[in-house]
This record gives structure tokens, sequence and C-alpha cells, in this order.
């Protein structure tokens, strides 16, 4: 995935997650404790989607980098 | 393979019940909040979740408890809305056990929605105009007794953090989730410091031990991080402050830098086979380090934390069956997908080492 090459996406999707509270704040100062709080159970759930995405797409970079390296090594690799 | 599916499966079942559950009708406020004895006192009481009007007045019944021998029971009582109702109580001349004050329960007892409970409610003054010696009757005459107790399948109503109590099942299965990959990471960490002299079969390495442990402890961290971050967003809406120095949040975060440690050491030699044998040995100690400063040091001292102060972490008020019902699958379901992101982690570190002809 040539779209998440950029390191800067990355730290924008973890910077996101940081300041996901604030980000949801923005506009109307009671938005997370509006109906009974659920939306603090959103921005849990968010975060933990977010945390594992972030960990997976990092696990993609690094295996595109290694069938990079196999396919310079193609005579030697096979299989 | 079954235990992926099974992961997936619990996970959305976690996610579909723990939202769609509702909660139990409970009191969020009641007014007026204080009062003097003798007074007669007009108190409207606010309902979450609650379905007042689908009972008539007649049957509902409301009281001020002070304990299981001490009760005023609501007169005169009228549904204002669904979350609203309004009675009248005749306050005693005197407080039980001649107190000069007393906290009293806000009780509502609905046929259709059941039991809430506010505890602490009402504050009640000795008035010195009322007093006298002796208990007054009035005290006695209505317990709280006859009720409809419901049981149909709803998480319980805790005041301040209302609907945010079904983070039960994303936060607190992270740290379950955590437990278990650094329980697997110490153990792998055992199994190669066994097998360090024993040659190296044909499809059979010990420096795969070291992978293993290495990928578990890694996921464990992910989990920790996300298990950090989630609890400081939900501290932040239950506590008022993303971080208060909570003993618990301070144990937590400097067992995820010994774990942090692991990584930077087990990196920091040339030689594969002697960083695996030292990253062993750390993350054994580190387990080791891990059970007191999660599970012990945190009930020695006052936490906000549920189960602090020498109970077990969850105790029946923190989860009745219901939530039960959802919180087990959810961290079975979460921790199997942590050891299913391990798995690829340990494949991935496995072609990286026979393709850099480590292994």
């Amino acid at each position: 995935m040539k779209f998440f090459k950029t390191r800067k996406l990355l730290i924008i999707i973890l910077l996101q997650a940081i300041y996901l509270p604030a980000l949801l704040a923005y506009g109307s100062s009671d938005f997370m404790r509006e109906t009974g709080k659920i939306n603090v159970v959103v921005g849990v759930i968010l975060l933990i989607f977010l945390g594992i995405i972030v960990y997976l797409v990092r696990l993609e970079r690094k295996l595109t980098k290694l069938e990079h390296q196999l396919k310079d090594e193609k005579n030697e690799w096979t299989n | 393979m079954w235990w992926k599916t099974l992961s997936v499966i619990l996970i959305v079942y976690a996610l579909l019940a723990g939202l769609l559950v509702p909660l139990k009708p409970g009191i969020t406020y009641v007014q007026p909040a204080t009062g003097k004895t003798g007074q007669d006192l007009t108190v409207q009481m606010h309902g979450y979740n609650s379905f007042y009007s689908r009972s008539p007045a007649a049957e509902v019944r409301v009281w001020l408890e002070f304990d299981s021998t001490h009760a005023l029971a609501g007169q005169n009582l009228r549904i204002l809305n669904d979350t609203t109702l309004e009675a009248n109580f005749s306050l005693p001349r005197t407080l039980p056990e001649g107190r000069a004050f007393v906290m009293l329960n806000a009780f509502i007892d609905h046929p259709a929605d059941g039991i809430s409970l506010l505890p602490a409610a009402v504050e009640i003054r000795q008035d010195s105009s009322t007093s006298g010696s002796g208990e007054d009757a009035r005290w006695s005459q209505n317990l709280v007794k006859e009720l409809h107790v419901k049981s149909d399948f709803t998480f319980p109503y805790r005041n301040v953090i209302y609907e945010s109590i079904r983070n039960t099942y994303f936060h607190v299965p992270m740290w379950f989730g955590l437990m278990f990959l650094f329980i697997a990471s110490a153990w792998q960490s055992i199994l190669f410091l066994r097998n360090v002299n024993t040659p190296d079969g044909p499809g059979r390495s010990k420096l795969d031990y070291d992978r293993k442990a290495a990928a578990y402890a890694e996921i464990g961290l992910l989990f920790g991080i996300m298990g950090l971050i989630t609890g400081m967003l939900w501290a932040k809406y239950a506590w008022g402050a993303a971080w208060s120095n909570d003993i618990k949040q301070l144990m937590t975060a400097v067992a995820l830098l010994i774990y942090l440690a692991y990584f930077i050491l087990r990196r920091s030699f040339d030689e594969p086979e002697k960083g695996a044998r030292l990253a062993a040995v750390y993350n054994i100690f580190a387990f080791a380090t891990l059970i007191p400063l999660l599970y012990v040091v945190p009930r020695l001292f006052a936490s906000l934390h549920p189960g602090a102060t020498g109970n077990p972490a969850f105790g029946s008020q923190d989860l009745d069956n219901t939530m039960r019902m959802v919180f087990y699958p959810s961290i079975i379901g979460w921790s199997l997908l942590g050891f299913w992101i391990a798995q690829l982690r340990i494949r991935y570190q496995r072609l990286m080492d026979r393709a850099t002809g480590l292994d």
C-alpha cells in the first residue's frame, strides 16, 4: 500500500489518537458528558481500533520491505 | 484456525452486547438535597433511563432510607414524566440514634422499572426547635419492603460513570490480554534458556523461542499502551483528570517501561544468540516485577480504581452477573486477537531471520 508509505500519515493518525478527546470535544463543550457519557465508550473503542490498525500497518510496511529484499535475491530464494 | 474465528465472534459479541444492552434505571439527583427535622419536604427525584409513567402513581413507592430499620415513605406521589417524580415527606422531629445530621438514600420501587437507588441523596440536619428525647416513631413505620426485583438483561447503573460502565468490556480486557501475552512471553523465555545448550535440529531452532518471547511481549506492550490510553480517556470523564497519579496508573506505567527496556536490551547485541540469552533472563525478571507492580502494590495504597485497598479487583458491587456474561467472553476474544497478531509478528520475524541468514 503506497498510501501508507509516508511516515507523516502514520504520525497524523497517532496524533489523532492522542488528541481524540480534544477533537471530539471541539464545538460542543460537553460532547463527552452528554447522553450518559456514552461517547467515552465510543472513544475507547476507537482508540483500541486505531492502536491495532497502526500496529498492523507498521507490520505490513516491514513485510513489504522484506518482500522487496527477497525479490532482489530471487535466484537464491527459490521455493 | 478455529480460535481466530472464535476471537472474531467473541469481539463482535462483546461490541454488540456491550453497546446495545441498556442500563438499569437509576436516580441522577434529588431536589432538594438538604432538609431540617420537623419540615414538610416536597422531594423531586430525577431518574436516568427510567419509565415512571408506565405504572400508575399509586403503585410506585419512594423512600428516604437511613438503614434497614430506619426509613421514611413518601406520601402523595406524583409522576411528572418518565424521568421525574415528586413526593411529600414529613420529616420526623428527631434523627435516628440521636445524630446531629444524617445522609439518607433515595429509594424508588417501581412495578415496571424495578428498584433504583441513590446513596446519600438527601442530608437532614437536626433543628434545635424540634429536638426532643427519644426516637421519632415515624422512622420505623414504613420500612423499605415488598420490592419489585427485576431480573432482565441490563447492566448496573452507577452514578458519575453512567454509560461508561461499558468500558469494562474494552479497557479491562486490554490488561487481561497483556497478562496472558506476558505469561506466554516469559514461558518462551524459560523454554529458550532450558534449550540453550541443545543443538538445533532440522527445522527446529532455539532462536524460535526468542522470537516468540519477543513477539508476545511486543503485543503485550501494545495492549498495555492501549489500556493506558483508554484508561486515561475514561479517567478524564470519570475521575476528572486524565492522569491523577493514581497508584495503579503509576505502577502500570513503570511496568510498561520495564518491558520497553527488554526490547532495547534485546537489540543492543551484534550476536543474536547472546542478545537472546540476556533478553530471556531479563524477561523473566521483568515478569517477576510485573506481578507485584500490577496486582500487589496497587492494593496496598488508596486508589481511584475499583477494588483497591485490599479487595479483589472486582467486587460484587462492580460486576454483576449480566456484566460477567459480556466481560468474560470479551476478555477471551481480545486476548485471542492479541495472540493472532503476535503470530503474524512471529511468522514475519521467522522469514526475516531466514532471509538475512541469521537462522
